[in-house]
């Protein structure tokens, strides 16, 4: 073993205790979900003393009352829409603000950053009402254009332009190069990282999100798969923590592999929105 | 310059899609909110018509029920920020700086394992925290008993036990979050502070207030802040774990708008009480980042 190694020693140990205490609620939720409804409820030992696959049966024959794949797809769904809709969207905009003339950009500039500043609780219920009354409520259309009022987007996307050089699009434009060559040949590699990060953000707030869909859903049919779990956690035939389980393993399982798949983008796009 | 006048029509068709949204989706509804905290407004029954101030002075009004759903709402609230503020940004900043103290080929794994819960959402956490937490067949007090306590601990049902359970399910939630901020910012310190530190004699500590600190100290205001915002919002793990109990002691203030605006149906109280919250959290927000310029001039 190396020296540092060695030295480490104290602080690994340290480590990983903390690691095995940071695991040990999702091992419990794995293991938990393997045991009997009895077991369950009164065992005191982590891994199961009879293997049952009952609860992920029982899951795939209850899908009736808690359609489970379906609020998996409705993620899957809005959270894809809703992510390439803020990236598209803002980056646009963003650039026009950075670089272009744009009419009236101060008090665009003003508002994005007023709108940083007041907190979403503001705008959450007279959204709500807003969409009742235009009988859009229990479609797809609440539960993901919301999003795309953020400003936290531009903000960054702008903030990088401001600076990122300008001489490659000054170069391309007296070659010659249209608007839109220069945006994809220059400023779209060179955003890449924000972009990302971007993504990353807005892909969490949508997937995370659970008082919104609440408001703004009312069929079992119309739930992301964070709003069906809180639905399972308040219903009656529920009340049984190895089917709950098995329930929320599903539900978290897919998040967490996009995660680990992930990891290194999400880790840079902490990193971005922590610099400033 | 390249910036010609003949951009302005590309600038406007790439600037609009974004601007429409902003319009409809959050200014709107601002303005809207504003409208309706002067109006009796039920969400069911549409405007009753114009009140003035009334929604305001009866949500500031002691002794109404709005102003105890506010008043209660917003005292819990801030307890939570209080309580959960200095775990997640302490405990935070002893994961990073135990990572950074890692030999390099064991950051990544330990990393990603403080970070993982991140990864779950709100509900997920707290379907977990329900069960392991449960008076009644939860996992944590099933141990305890088998370790030889006699009486269940009422994790949900007593305090303070309830906002401990709360407590643990945030932290596990979302520490990693602040973790990772605070060990992009140990990244940059500059490893010849530390060699002249260390020829200097100084110890662990004396590393940490006079090297370590100084150099983290802007991210960790930014960490400060944006934990408060969080805290602030509580709704999620209060609305599932507790349910607001015991008595109400858990009922976060986004709970009790959703009470005024939807169990009482007064939208015209509710975007009153949202706009006060908005307000309260602005105010604080402002006053930390005054404390932080006051000390920097």
């Amino acid at each position: 073993m190396k020296r540092s190694t060695r030295k480490a020693i104290p602080l690994l140990t340290l480590a990983t205790i903390i690691a095995i205490l940071f695991l040990l609620p999702l091992i419990w939720m794995v293991f938990t979900s393997f045991k009997t409804l009895s077991e369950s409820m009164a065992s005191s030992s982590i891994l199961p003393q009879v293997w049952t696959l009952e609860n992920y049966t029982g899951i795939f024959s209850s899908v009736t009352e808690a359609p489970i794949f379906r609020w998996l797809f409705n993620t899957t769904f809005i959270t894809a829409i809703g992510t390439i809709i803020v990236v598209v969207v803002d980056i646009l905009a963003a650039y026009a603000l950075a670089r272009l003339n744009v009419p009236g950009k101060k008090v665009i500039l003003g508002m994005i950053f007023a709108a940083l500043a007041i907190p979403g609780i503001v705008t959450l219920f007279p959204a709500f009402y807003m969409f009742k009354e235009v009988g859009l409520l229990d479609s797809y259309i609440p539960l993901i254009m919301p999003y795309t009022a953020s400003t936290m987007g531009v903000f960054l996307v702008y903030n990088f332009l401001l600076s990122f050089p300008k001489d490659l699009e000054e170069a391309a434009y007296l070659d010659g190069a249209s608007q839109w060559q220069i945006l994809y040949h220059v400023i779209f590699p060179a955003i890449k990282p924000v972009a990302m990060t971007l993504a990353v953000i807005t892909f969490l707030a949508i997937y995370n999100d659970y008082l919104w869909p609440s408001l703004v859903t009312n069929s079992n049919e119309m739930k992301t798969i964070t709003l069906g779990i809180a639905t399972l956690i308040q219903g009656s035939n529920f009340v049984n923590p190895a089917k709950m389980m098995a329930s929320t393993v599903i539900a978290t399982i897919p998040a967490v592999v996009i995660f680990l798949l992930a990891n290194k983008h999400i880790v840079k796009s902490v990193t971005n929105t922590g610099i400033k | 310059m390249y910036k010609g006048a003949s951009y302005n029509i590309w600038s406007v068709l790439m600037v609009s899609p974004f601007v429409i949204f902003f319009l409809l989706f959050w200014a709107l509804p601002l303005g809207l909110g504003i409208w309706i905290s002067f109006h009796n407004w039920n969400v069911s029954a549409g405007n009753l018509g114009f009140v003035g101030l009334d929604n305001y002075k009866m949500i500031l009004t002691s002794g109404t029920i709005y102003n105890n759903l506010f008043i209660t709402g917003l005292k819990n609230t801030l307890y939570f920020v209080v309580i959960s503020v200095p775990p997640l940004v302490i405990i935070a900043l002893g994961l990073a700086l135990i990572i950074d103290n890692l030999p390099d080929k064991f950051k990544t794994i330990y990393r990603t394992i403080f970070f993982i819960s991140y990864s779950i959402s709100v509900t997920a956490v707290s379907a977990i925290f329900l069960w392991l937490f449960n008076n009644n067949g939860g996992f944590v007090n099933n141990v305890l008993m088998s370790l030889g306590m006699k009486d269940a601990v009422n994790w949900l049902g007593e305090q303070p036990y309830a906002w401990l359970t709360i407590l643990i399910a945030t932290v596990w939630w979302t520490i990693g979050f602040n973790m990772m901020l605070f060990i992009n910012a140990l990244n940059e310190v500059d490893n010849s502070l530390y060699e002249a530190a260390d020829l200097d004699g100084a110890g662990a500590w004396a590393k940490f207030r006079y090297v370590t600190y100084p150099q983290i100290k802007n991210v960790g205001f930014f960490i400060v802040i944006m934990t408060v915002i969080a805290s602030f919002n509580l709704y999620g793990q209060t609305r599932l774990i507790t349910n607001g109990g015991p008595e109400q002691s858990t009922n976060s203030l986004i709970m009790n708008i959703q009470t005024s605006v939807f169990g009482m149906n007064q939208l015209g109280i509710g975007s009153a009480m949202a706009l006060l919250m908005g307000i309260i959290m602005t105010v604080i927000l402002g006053f930390q980042y005054w404390l932080n310029y006051r000390k920097k001039d």
